[in-house]
């Protein structure tokens, strides 16, 4: 199994205010799998995410990515996992105002001996002419187009996706879908999406339903849609 | 896919582009930085030549070893039985010619051979009516080169064809018993042979320099063969005065005095420097701020602390480098003039050569450099040692349990608002409050010190122990100790000589001590022996007073004891203090005659000057070494006030700019920290007018009140530094008076900055957008 994830518990504050958010979760994902997370806010799927992704830590239970266990990686080579393995997509782009489309991508590019060619993938996500403009000057899917390219740019083996399109509109969020779909076809990353939008599961090849903690069903998804067919 | 080669990190990109946008803010730092570097560089560079220079013209400009006066000219066979002393004897004689506007000028014949002059421009004298003049009591008395000089009774005029340093008057003392010398009152000047011969002898002193055959190694062999050249000497020739050079105050008091102000200097350089980096660690927590979400995501992606701490320390070190780079260069050029100039203004020197000076570079540009890199890393590895998560949601507070500060409800909603924003804003004040003080106590320093000369000129005019203080001069050949029948016969002449008729006259002793210098730097205190019925002096019989200032400088009261040591030997004497004299004018010691006769065994009768209320006239001239009366004592404090004048303004201006930079950086910081709520708040529907209130008023709040509470802590640091300064770097004391005017021009000054400041803020409270709100906002 490429990820395992063993009984992980997490909870925030400290004695009254003390809340679990996830109590003892399991998960298996299979290497080029795109898995969705769904639930309703507060569901703890982003923080679910967040341990995944090596941001935050769970108070028990155990990762295995590829055979490593993350319990025994300290900062440094946290860091490092996340450099060689990960890529984040945030529902905001959170993109560097004062570099370029194309210098936004090179960013993600510079952490990998096996990066994309920037240009290639500029016409993958239908950026190229709008390469040279600042963020400030694109539109909403332009921007989260340009962070993904920035997260994919060094051909991750695993694709973070925190509410993609939480912040766009139908139209743009079907294509930044149909960009993470094709990204997942053509490259083979794993790809962990966390979304509340119940449509999104059907271009999934495995729907995690999350509530209050706990993992409601974790099955199969037989029907698999593509990004272009969703409906919501 | 394509393998990529390593390349270099793109964030570099960024690097120029955060000076372009940041450029306001940037461009001040780099001003404050270039200024303050360029201005201790170019001190620190002329400092270091100009000592070079000074130290170089002992040998360039053949300095005497010393000099001597005698009654008549030598004659050939004096000359040669002094020659075969070991010392060759040069003619240094000269005219000391009062001028029509009551100044004196010392002129002498050129010189070739010792104590040679330095031309600074123009050309040396030609004609007989023709003269050079020293180039400082020329810039003291607006004159230049095709003016006229005209003496005292109009018989002569001189026309001035160059101005001139003459390497044994690089400080114009006109009496080497004087306290400070008087650049204003008394100048040198060079007249060609003929003009010299012209100039008769009525006025004419004979004077000789000397150099060893062999030279000396160090002051106390100086010392050891100048009395005993003193005591040969004595057999040949009368003797008027004998300076050898060590105790000439024209040539060696400039050496003592020039680089004692370097520390200061340097420690100028360094408090800017801590507070610019204090503003930089500001600036960067504030675009750490700002950046959150773009640094948790470069962190969540894999981005090493190493490498964002590199990419934010770029921009500030870069500034750093540059300011560096450039304050070098001015400093090396225009500033170094700039503080050459001051030197010139205050001594008499001769023409330097600007020397590459490795102390300014490491203590300028090297030290400052490696300071401001580790303060703006470990402020960077401090706070990007927050997890990526903490970054994505903009947590960028350490401590999770910081609440709110409980307002009443009942306080207006306004003044909430602006206390909420001082809250907010509080370490940044802490900065200013810092950067307030420091540049306040610059403009204090800079405001305070003309009044304190002349507080301390009016103090002394109501404080002086008598109208006229008379010292005398004892005969050269008193000395000698072999021919005790001439001694005893010249003792009694003498003492005939220095009665007065003066009924005002009263006689003291006085003997000559120093300050043992093991904390401070060596300084004269003068022993008075008075009468113990003193009309001037009272004080009690057998009892032994210091004067205020000694008291004040040295932190003595009653019941301590002083111990002072004989200059060159190692003999100390030790008083007990009973109580202080309220005397300004000097350091001193007072106790009665007798038991200052004793103490020295200087013999019951011995004195050795007089107090009168009124002028003596019936001592011969010869006989009276120094006359102290207001006009001497305030000789020091007139000086400084033409020396240090330009530099106050310096001080004055590089104040107002350390506190408009930063004013201006942290209340721009405080808008930019607001940006969105500002925004927001202009989508709410408040006018620019009352967002003003809500972001600006607060910190100006906090500006008055910072300066308002920043002036006593100043008044009580200046006391202190003021000590520091006069202990450390000063002979003698100047009381330090804080004119209370200083104050208000302290907090007008720092009004009106703030008020510019506000001004520009204003301007950026209306251009920061709306849509500023709408972005970024989870």
């Amino acid at each position: 199994m490429f990820i395992e994830v063993r009984q992980i518990q997490k909870s925030f504050g400290q004695g009254d205010s003390r809340i679990e958010v996830l109590h003892g979760i399991d998960l298996n994902i299979e290497k080029g799998e795109f898995c969705v997370l769904l639930g309703p806010s507060g569901s703890g799927k982003s923080t679910l995410l967040n341990i995944l992704g090596g941001i935050d830590s769970a108070d028990s239970g155990s990762i295995c990515i590829n055979g490593e266990r993350m319990a025994d990686m300290n900062e440094k080579r946290l860091t490092a996992y996340r450099r060689r393995h990960l890529g984040y997509i945030f529902q905001m782009y959170n993109l560097i105002p004062n570099l370029t489309v194309r210098e936004n991508i090179e960013v993600g590019a510079y952490l990998s001996q096996d990066a994309l060619d920037v240009d290639e993938l500029l016409h993958t996500l239908g950026l190229h002419e709008h390469q040279r403009k600042l963020p400030n000057q694109l539109s909403g899917g332009q921007q989260q187009r340009t962070a993904i390219g920035r997260a994919i740019v060094k051909n991750p083996d695993i694709l973070l996706c925190d509410e993609p399109t939480g912040a766009l509109d139908y139209q743009t969020s079907k294509e930044i879908l149909k960009l993470i779909e094709t990204v997942n076809q053509k490259y083979g990353n794993t790809v962990i999406m966390v979304t509340h939008n119940d449509a999104i599961r059907l271009m999934a090849d495995r729907v995690v339903r999350l509530r209050d903690g706990r993992i409601r069903s974790d099955e199969p998804n037989t029907h698999k849609l593509s990004a272009e067919e969703l409906e919501w | 896919m394509v393998k990529k080669q390593k390349q270099k990190s793109p964030l570099r990109r960024r690097v120029l582009r955060e000076l372009r946008d940041e450029f306001g803010k940037y461009l001040v730092i780099f001003i404050l930085l270039t200024l303050t570097i360029s201005m201790v560089s170019g001190f620190l560079v002329a400092a270091g030549s100009m000592i070079q220079a000074y130290d170089e013209s002992f040998e360039i400009y053949n300095i005497e070893d010393g000099h001597f006066t005698t009654a008549k000219q030598l004659s050939r066979a004096q000359r040669k039985a002094v020659q075969q002393l070991g010392i060759s004897v040069y003619d240094l004689n000269y005219v000391e010619q009062p001028l029509e506007n009551s100044r004196t000028m010392r002129i002498f014949a050129p010189r070739t051979e010792v104590d040679r002059v330095c031309l600074m421009q123009g050309g040396m004298p030609t004609e007989a009516d023709e003269i050079a003049v020293d180039r400082m009591y020329a810039d003291n008395n607006g004159l230049v080169i095709g003016d006229s000089l005209t003496s005292a009774d109009g018989a002569m005029t001189w026309r001035i064809t160059g101005l001139v340093a003459l390497s044994d008057y690089s400080a114009l003392f006109q009496d080497n018993n004087d306290s400070m010398f008087d650049s204003v009152q008394f100048g040198v000047a060079i007249v060609t042979p003929e003009g010299f011969d012209a100039l008769g002898t009525d006025h004419l002193n004979w004077c000789y320099a000397w150099k060893y055959d062999t030279p000396v190694e160090d002051e106390t062999e100086e010392k050891d063969r100048s009395e005993d050249l003193m005591k040969a000497m004595i057999d040949e020739v009368k003797l008027e005065s004998f300076v050898p050079q060590y105790q000439n105050q024209a040539i060696h008091f400039t050496g003592d005095d020039m680089g004692g102000d370097r520390a200061m200097m340097a420690a100028l350089l360094y408090i800017v420097i801590a507070i610019m980096a204090f503003v930089f660690g500001i600036t960067i927590n504030n675009t750490i701020a700002k950046e959150s979400s773009v640094i948790g995501t470069l962190r969540a992606s894999g981005y090493t602390k190493g490498e964002l701490v590199r990419h934010y320390m770029a921009a500030p070190v870069l500034v750093t480098l540059i300011s560096a780079l450039i304050g070098n260069i001015a400093g090396y050029t225009v500033l170094k003039n700039v503080c050459a100039n001051i030197y010139y203004g205050s001594y008499s020197l001769t023409t330097y050569k600007t020397i590459w000076n490795a102390q300014a570079f490491l203590l300028t540009t090297v030290v400052p450099i490696i300071l401001m890199m580790l303060i703006t890393f470990l402020v960077l590895w401090r706070k990007l040692s927050l997890s990526p998560l903490k970054f994505l949601r903009r947590d960028l507070s350490r401590n999770r349990s910081r609440r709110a500060v409980h307002l009443r409800e009942k306080t207006p909603f306004f003044r909430r608002f602006r206390l909420r924003v001082i809250f907010q804003n509080a370490g940044s004040y802490v900065v200013l409050a810092i950067g307030i003080l420091f540049a306040n106590l610059l403009l204090m320093f800079g405001l305070a010190f003309p009044p304190v000369l002349d507080h301390y000129q009016a103090e002394l005019s109501g404080n002086l122990l008598a109208d006229y203080q008379y010292m005398l001069q004892v005969p050269l050949e008193l000395t000698r100790e072999d021919h005790k029948l001439e001694n005893l016969i010249a003792a009694l002449r003498f003492r005939s000589a220095v009665e007065t008729e003066d009924p005002d006259a009263e006689k003291f002793s006085a003997y000559s001590l120093r300050t043992l210098g093991e904390e401070y730097p060596a300084e004269d205190i003068l022993l008075y022996g008075v009468e113990p019925d003193s009309k001037y002096v009272s004080i009690e019989p057998g009892k032994v007073n210091i004067s205020k200032a000694y008291a004040d400088k040295y932190g003595i009261g009653a019941g301590d004891t002083i111990t002072l040591k004989e200059e060159y030997e190692d003999t100390s004497y030790s008083f007990p203090v009973d109580s202080v004299y309220d005397y300004e004018g000097g350091l001193c010691v007072f106790m009665d005659r007798d038991s200052l006769n004793d103490a020295f065994e200087l013999g019951t009768d011995y004195f050795c000057g007089y107090f009168s209320a009124s002028e003596i006239t019936d001592i011969d001239e010869q006989y009276i070494g120094s006359v102290v009366d207001l006009d001497a004592l305030t000789k020091i404090s007139r000086q400084l006030n033409v020396s240090m004048g330009s530099m106050m303004v310096l001080v004055d201006g590089f104040a107002v700019l350390i506190f408009v930079v930063l004013i201006y950086l942290l209340s721009k910081l405080t808008i930019e920290k607001n940006a969105q709520s500002i925004s927001m708040a202009k989508i709410l529907g408040y006018s620019d007018g009352e967002i003003g209130r809500l972001y600006i008023l607060p910190t100006s709040i906090v500006v008055v009140v910072l300066l308002l509470l920043s002036l006593p802590i100043e008044s009580w640091i200046m006391v202190f530094l003021f000590r520091a300064v006069m202990l450390q770097m000063m002979s003698g004391w100047i009381p330090l008076w804080i004119d209370p005017a200083i104050y208000w021009k302290m907090i007008a000054l720092g009004v009106g900055s703030y008020a510019v400041v506000a001004l520009l803020e204003v301007r950026r409270i209306k251009r920061v957008p709306m849509d500023e709100a709408l972005k970024n906002v989870e």
